[in-house]
């Protein structure tokens, strides 16, 4: 049972104002803004700098031509398969650094030195293990799920509170039972907070990769927009590649919350 | 501020205005002339080039600018995306020659990017149809449905779409998998490409034993091969035409240098430094239809301008330029008419015949 006072606020008025969740607009109309007077200001080549406007427009225009969904579904489909795999195989390793000490200490150092490795830098073995197909992205993909994924998982089952256990222990739970009434619920925080980690670290390796090594794909859109001087393209690009991130953050913390707020309450 | 300050400012600010109108007339004096060159990593040392170690060699141009206080800067270009890092350096003014490939300075002046074309010539690299060691396939017919990997935007490109054409295919009857040259030569290595079109790198692959070379333009028309020359940026060929001038004929000479027979070997050694093996460069030179001189030749001849023409051309049919392009814009002949005009030059080198 929690004990929630309602605080009395002074309601200024002006406080309300800037606590309007309008406001959150207020950061990207500065940059649009910045953007645009640096297009004014001839500082750099329009070909380079492309306005706003004309990234909009050529937006559009891949809309409808289908480019922008083509390549868009394509990076979709890796990151979620690879988000599906990383994130099954990471909370079954993260269960098992998270519960058995010998585990831990026959793979932890080089789940540890592993973890430490970017996975851009695993591209070039990667491809000559698995080749340029779809396989060595999603692994890409999943590879950076995974390690975020397992690490959060062990951690928070160690890191469950000695109380919690005790009571387990004086309820006389099984193993089982244990795990579903106690380390469960007080892992999901964490584990939850790990997958939306491995899940940005991974959109992000994703892109990358497929601007080196991709015959389709939003990263692959822009290396290609890149090289035949379509600079507007490759706005799109990079603006879709922030939105969509931060969509997918968003996404997890709302799914987050909701599941934690279950939980507590339940409590 | 105070009104003291605030007076102070508008002065200043007045005295810069009108300084910076009466300078707009006249074109600044120049400090430093800067040319793109394609640097490689070679053993902890940078390799540039063959074109440009000549240069640096010969140090004639080296020595003109100096007298007039200007300095020669190379920048470096890395060999993965050579064409989109010289346009953008184009594009902002950050570089005033370049020699790279045709392809690339045509997606430029198509994108509203003016650059010209002030020395033509270059050996032209031959291109190569590599596919894996262990591959049925004898010629690019028998890779009709297959996955090709094939770096677009690359000068290389159009030599590829003369070979579809001259087999009677087109770019649809293939995959083309875009990839550049390094992810290339993993993906053949891998197997997961059935061909991989590129330069000489193809001879590394064939040593390696992961590929084998079954196509190669040394056979055919000169046209064939990938070519890379002089451009420079427009702004400053009309800001500056002598130092343009002087750098044209500085090339010319380095052209005259490298396309006579006794400077073969040596020409090869210079090769060798951007740091692929001496093997691979005399491969890469040998059993050539094309004879060695004219392969320097900077005249623009029917042959180079139906060269540019075709590729003009090709681009826009396939979608790698989106404006139309005159290709007569391209050239500034004023530069080599006027090099040539030295007894030792002129005549060195005879037109050669379009297609």
């Amino acid at each position: 049972m929690s004990l929630s006072l309602p605080l009395p606020v002074r309601a200024l008025p002006w406080r309300r104002l800037i606590n309007h969740p309008g406001f959150l607009l207020v950061a990207p109309a500065l940059l649009l803004a910045a953007w645009q007077t640096a297009c004014n200001s001839g500082a750099v080549s329009p070909q380079l700098l492309v306005p706003p406007v004309q990234v909009w427009r050529t937006a559009l225009a891949l809309i409808s031509s289908g480019e922008l969904w083509q390549n868009l579904s394509a990076s979709l489909y890796r990151l979620f398969t690879g988000f599906v795999a990383g994130t099954v195989g990471g909370l079954v390793f993260g269960a098992l650094l998270g519960t058995k000490p010998r585990f831990v200490v026959w793979f932890g150092p080089t789940f540890n030195l592993l973890r430490q490795v970017p996975g851009i830098a695993l591209v070039p073995a990667l491809i000559l293990l698995f080749g340029v197909g779809e396989t060595f992205k999603i692994v890409v993909v999943g590879k950076a799920v995974f390690f975020s994924v397992a690490l959060a998982t062990g951690e928070s089952i160690r890191a469950v509170s000695g109380r919690w256990s005790e009571v387990g222990e004086l309820y006389r739970l099984s193993h089982w039972q244990r795990l579903r009434y106690i380390t469960l619920p007080a892992s999901l925080a964490p584990v939850l907070t790990g997958m939306r980690i491995g899940l940005n670290r991974a959109w992000m390796v994703l892109v990358a990769t497929e601007l080196i090594a991709s015959e389709s794909g939003l990263g692959q859109m822009m290396e290609m927009a890149r090289q035949m001087f379509q600079m507007d393209v490759v706005m799109v690009g990079i603006v879709l590649t922030g939105v969509i991130g931060f969509a997918l953050d968003r996404g997890l913390r709302v799914i987050q919350r909701a599941l934690l707020r279950r939980q507590g309450a339940n409590a | 501020m105070s009104f003291r300050h605030l007076l102070l400012t508008l002065a200043g600010a007045l005295t810069l205005a009108t300084s910076a109108a009466t300078l707009a007339d006249t074109p600044p004096p120049l400090k430093v002339v800067r040319i793109a060159t394609i640097t490689f990593a070679n053993n902890g040392k940078v390799g540039h080039t063959a074109e440009s170690a000549v240069l640096e060699n010969d140090g004639w141009l080296q020595a003109e600018l100096k007298k007039r206080g200007i300095a020669l800067e190379w920048v470096p270009v890395s060999p993965a995306a050579v064409g989109p890092q010289v346009n953008e350096g184009f594009a902002n003014g950050r570089i005033d020659f370049a020699g790279y490939g045709d392809l690339p300075s045509i997606i430029a002046n198509a994108s509203g990017i003016q650059t010209r074309l002030i020395v033509p010539g270059g050996p032209g690299s031959n291109t190569y149809l590599v596919v894996p060691a262990g591959s049925s396939a004898k010629s690019i017919k028998d890779l009709k449905g297959k996955r090709i990997a094939l770096h677009r935007g690359r000068p290389w490109e159009y030599p590829f779409s003369k070979l579809l054409a001259a087999n009677g295919l087109t770019f649809n009857d293939v995959k083309i998998i875009n990839l550049n040259p390094q992810a290339g030569a993993a993906a053949l290595a891998s197997g997961s490409v059935d061909a991989f079109f590129t330069l000489d790198d193809a001879y590394l692959l064939a040593d390696k034993g992961v590929g084998k070379i079954i196509w190669d333009s040394k056979q055919s028309a000169p046209d064939w091969k990938m070519r890379a020359e002089l451009w420079g940026r427009k702004a400053f060929i009309d800001q500056y035409p002598e130092i343009t001038q002087l750098i044209a004929t500085a090339h010319i000479r380095a052209a005259h240098w490298s396309a006579q027979e006794t400077n073969r070997k040596a020409y090869y050694q210079l090769a060798s430094a951007s740091g692929t093996p001496l093997s691979v460069i005399e491969r890469e030179y040998a059993g050539d239809i094309t004879p060695w001189k004219d392969r320097f030749s900077p005249l623009y001849d029917s042959f180079l301008q139906d060269h540019y023409r075709d590729e003009v051309a090709y681009a826009r049919n396939a979608g790698v330029i989106h404006a139309d392009l005159d290709y007569r814009s391209l050239f500034d002949t004023r530069f080599v008419d006027a090099a040539l005009k030295d007894p030792a030059l002129a005549g060195f080198w005879s037109p050669r015949r379009g297609q």
